[in-house]
């Protein structure tokens, strides 16, 4: 026996609690520097003037009408694109889960092909196919004229679409047959049994894929920026604020504003899917989808013409990478893969880095976060679980903004990091913080907590018990959230383009420069290489899964 | 006293799962802590493991508070309900875990896992992956993992329930014999009273987060002290009717009588009369149900080769020295 002889045994020094604390105190210290504090920053300069502390840059705003068209622009893309994308995705992911057409599993892929690309290439692909020079005026001498609202609605419903397809997607995935049969026996159409039974089994994948369309368009930078021509919405009017006139004051007011529709968004998301109760039980019946020769073949027309739209966005960008001169000489040629102007392929290895160490920060921090947070509850987790998913209401032109006001002051702290990628990585870890808190989560939750109690009682510290037991499981799942921040890292272009500097350059933000310098061939061929790494390194990923036999882990989010 | 556990109070929010617990151990006893789901037994397994902390009293092995003390530094084995051994470890590498958290040698910790291995029948799956396994010899490496490194108390919470029924049959033997053979302290969890009345020394039967009686399987059985022990350890008449509570002395205000069906002797002329109303043969046992002076009686008879009809008389007597007077709540 190895009971200590003292009475009575003291409570404070135990390596678990020194390890629970420090986990739980760094995740929360890195929440606070990342998030809290750029926030802080953006809301203290919206209400700071030459002449105090007040609203007077809100009034100044509302009382300019440039600025009051520009909001309404931006909710009115914003409601456009988010019906039209939740109609259009409905009908895709239904056609996937719920028919037997053929050719589901590739379809599937072409829905998430925007995901893979920054989301500024779906406006350069709209340029080569619908711009001034672009194939259908060239072919058919018509003036379509794409810049403006048509090119932000088209571009943004294509960048979307993946995003509202994959919720809607796992809300048709799961159904009870039963409810379909009772319905059938008590002869009710097709048409009724859709809305009194399907349409009802997926309102809150339906409404939640509703909010996060809002926000990830009202947020989106690249497509107006690029096709918006002089249709203007806050995304990139406080790119011009900032970026353009160095007005920071006018940014950070901006970046309230947009704070605020986002926020509202996210709240809804979370009522909603707190109210979402298991509609599906264990004695249900999975509903298997009967082959009906109409109808599989009505929903395999729709399903390849929507098919047809996204790849075409992204083939002709492809395209056009590979000809000498686009749209007057269409000769094959490699040159624009040359890369001779300004810093050459250099962008693209500097975003690789960016991505590699956004990946391996999120591996540690987030996966850390939600370990943390699952394993040591304490009152502090509460606070800590909803500084984790503040990030999914803060749009990435806020939260880049926040870092230039918060941390580009010498003599701050983290002063240091400016200016390097580190900031960068820091900054993407911190925008897609609550997706990747939330999946590294729901995976942690699955893994019996009988594990780490077993290995308590055998004598092992918290500290071996996730070194041998908890990483060994869920190693997949810090893959996939590795994966998910390495994507998003490659791609991003809100949050970052504050952040960096001439020996920080991205490869995303070099498409925009070259698409504004004119030079669209380049911008394709930077654009391709960024789609290439991406793919590429997904599927090394899978790879990787598969060689250690590992199924059943979705690496695309 | 080996462990003992003192006026043990757990609670969670409004509930209390454990409720002013004392009980004492002696080394080498196999307890098992019987009773229905939420009895708070699982509960009082886990405040000794220390994998919960009580709100209220303490708990003493050999005289020391184990208070503050956490789980890892209890060295107490610990064998869960299922699916407890590490998936991504070799059953050896789950035998030594234990070992190599202790720090034992190399060669030290190879030898205890061959011998471990070796007890539980299991040494030529020492390189297998718990998937490749049975749920029983799953539960085997469970045991022997929590076996080597020498605990002074083994703790099964629930090892046998998620097993097919013959395996567990074989597994309670094994279990015993190893338990007997080591000599080890042993506390069990358990909502099957067979599995508790073939493998324990002393049983702990507990209803509502309190213990009701603690006695051996015999005690529980013709001496159960409350109507819960009584009812849930066998079966049990509760005596109702005024007419067959005539000459059995005082009902009281907190106690009822009760009388277990095999007790009820069938007579020629007995003192009491009643009516069948079910007739079930189970082989060496007839089950009667009887209704008699307005209350229903279940009647076991052994041995008897004539067949009784639903509908028929049958007479029958309550002899004294059989009814017992129970406690008609928790004590």
């Amino acid at each position: 026996m190895s009971v200590s002889t003292s009475t009575r045994h003291s409570r404070l020094p135990d390596s678990d609690r020194i390890f629970a604390f420090a986990m739980i105190a760094a995740t929360g210290l890195l929440l606070v520097t990342f998030v809290l504090v750029p926030l802080w920053a953006i809301l203290k300069n919206s209400f700071v003037t030459p002449d105090g502390i007040g609203l007077d840059n809100f009034v100044r705003y509302f009382t300019d009408s440039r600025f009051v068209t520009i909001v309404g622009n931006t909710f009115e893309v914003g409601i456009s694109v988010t019906l039209t994308t939740m109609v259009l995705a409905y009908g895709f992911a239904y056609a996937i889960q719920r028919t037997c057409m053929p050719l589901r599993n590739v379809l599937r892929i072409v829905a998430l092909l925007p995901i893979f690309s920054p989301s500024l290439v779906q406006a350069l692909g709209l340029q080569f196919l619908l711009g001034r020079n672009g194939l259908v005026n060239r072919t058919f001498g018509t003036e379509i004229d794409i810049y403006g609202f048509w090119g932000i609605y088209i571009a943004d419903v294509v960048y979307a679409f993946p995003h509202a397809f994959l919720i809607l997607s796992t809300a048709l995935a799961v159904a009870d047959a039963r409810l379909y049969e009772s319905a059938e026996s008590l002869g009710a159409g097709a048409w009724r049994i859709f809305r009194t039974v399907t349409l009802p089994g997926t309102r809150y994948g339906l409404a939640s894929a509703g909010f996060v369309v809002f926000t990830i368009v009202i947020t989106d930078f690249g497509n107006p920026v690029v096709i918006g021509g002089n249709y203007s919405v806050l995304a990139v009017e406080i790119y011009n604020q900032v970026s353009g006139q160095a007005n920071f004051a006018m940014g950070a007011v901006i970046g309230v504003l947009l704070l605020l529709p986002a926020a509202l968004a996210m709240i809804g998301e979370k009522w909603i899917s707190r109210r979402h109760f298991a509609s599906v039980t264990a004695q249900s019946v999975p509903l298997a989808p009967q082959p009906n020769r109409a109808r599989d073949t009505a929903w395999l027309i729709y399903s390849l013409l929507v098919a047809a739209v996204i790849l075409s966005l992204v083939a002709i960008v492809i395209y056009a990478s590979f000809v000498r001169l686009w749209p007057y000489n269409l000769s094959f040629s490699l040159r624009h893969y040359e890369f001779d102007v300004q810093n050459g392929l250099q962008p693209l290895w500097t975003s690789i880095q960016v991505a590699i160490l956004t990946a391996v920060i999120s591996m540690i921090f987030v996966t850390g976060a939600a370990y943390a947070n699952h394993a040591f509850p304490m009152r502090a987790s509460r606070v800590l679980y909803f500084l984790a998913i503040l990030p999914a209401a803060v749009p990435g032109m806020v939260l880049g903004l926040g870092y230039i006001l918060a941390f580009n002051t010498p003599g701050q702290p983290i002063y240091w990091m400016y200016d390097t990628i580190l900031i960068i990585a820091f900054c993407n870890v911190y925008h897609y913080h609550a997706q990747g808190f939330l999946l590294a989560t729901t995976n942690i939750k699955q893994i019996s907590s009988t594990f780490d109690e077993a290995s308590a009682t055998l004598g092992a510290t918290k500290l071996k018990t996730v070194w041998r037991v908890t990483l060994p499981i869920i190693w997949p799942t810090v893959l996939a959230v590795g994966v998910f921040f390495f994507m998003r890292a490659m791609v991003t272009l809100s949050a970052v383009i504050f952040l960096i500097s001439p020996s920080t350059q991205l490869a995303a933000v070099s498409v925009l420069y070259l698409d504004d310098r004119g030079a669209l061939n380049q911008a394709a061929a930077f654009a391709v290489c960024i789609m290439a790494t991406v793919v590429a390194f997904l599927v090394l990923a899978q790879i990787a899964l598969r060689v250690a036999g590992i199924r059943g882990v979705s690496l695309v989010r | 006293m080996f462990l003992s556990l003192r006026d043990v109070t757990k609670r969670f929010g409004a509930v209390v799962a454990v409720d002013h617990v004392n009980l004492d151990l002696s080394e080498g006893d196999f307890v098992c802590f019987l009773g229905p789901s939420g009895c708070g037994k699982t509960t009082l397994l886990r405040l000794v493991a220390g994998l919960e902390s009580p709100d209220e009293g303490e708990i003493l092995l050999q005289g020391t508070d184990l208070a503050g003390l956490p789980a890892r530094m209890r060295n107490f084995g610990v064998v869960f309900q299922s699916y407890s051994l590490f998936p991504n470890m070799t059953v050896a590498r789950n035998v030594a875990y234990g070992l190599e958290c202790r720090k034992w040698e190399k060669a030290r910790i190879d030898s205890r896992v061959k011998e471990m291995l070796a007890l539980v029948h299991l040494d030529k799956h020492a390189e297998k992956l718990p998937h490749e396994l049975s749920g029983g010899m799953q539960q085997r490496v469970a045991l022997a993992r929590a076996l080597a490194p020498e605990p002074a108390v083994l703790l099964l919470d629930e090892p046998l329930s998620a097993l097919d029924a013959k395996v567990r049959e074989s597994l309670r033997g094994e279990i015993r014999e190893l338990q007997q053979r080591l000599g080890i302290t042993t506390i069990m969890v358990t909502h099957d009273q067979d599995e508790a009345m073939e493998m324990a020394d002393s049983i702990v039967a507990m209803n509502r987060g309190r213990i009701e009686q603690v006695g051996t399987a015999e005690e529980l059985y013709w001496e159960p002290e409350t109507r819960f022990v009584g009812e849930f350890i066998g079966r049990l008449n509760l005596l109702e009717a005024p007419a067959l509570l005539a000459g059995l002395g005082p009902q009281g205000q907190d106690t009822v009588l009760a009388i277990r069906p095999e007790h009820v002797a069938l007579t020629n002329e007995g003192a009491h009369s009643g009516t069948v109303r079910s007739v079930a043969f189970l082989g060496n046992t007839m089950r009667l149900g009887v209704e008699a002076a307005g209350q229903d009686l279940e009647i076991e008879v052994h041995g008897r080769r004539k067949r009784l009809n639903v509908g028929e008389t049958v007479n029958f007597e309550l002899p004294a020295d059989r009814v017992r007077r129970l406690a008609s709540s928790s004590v």
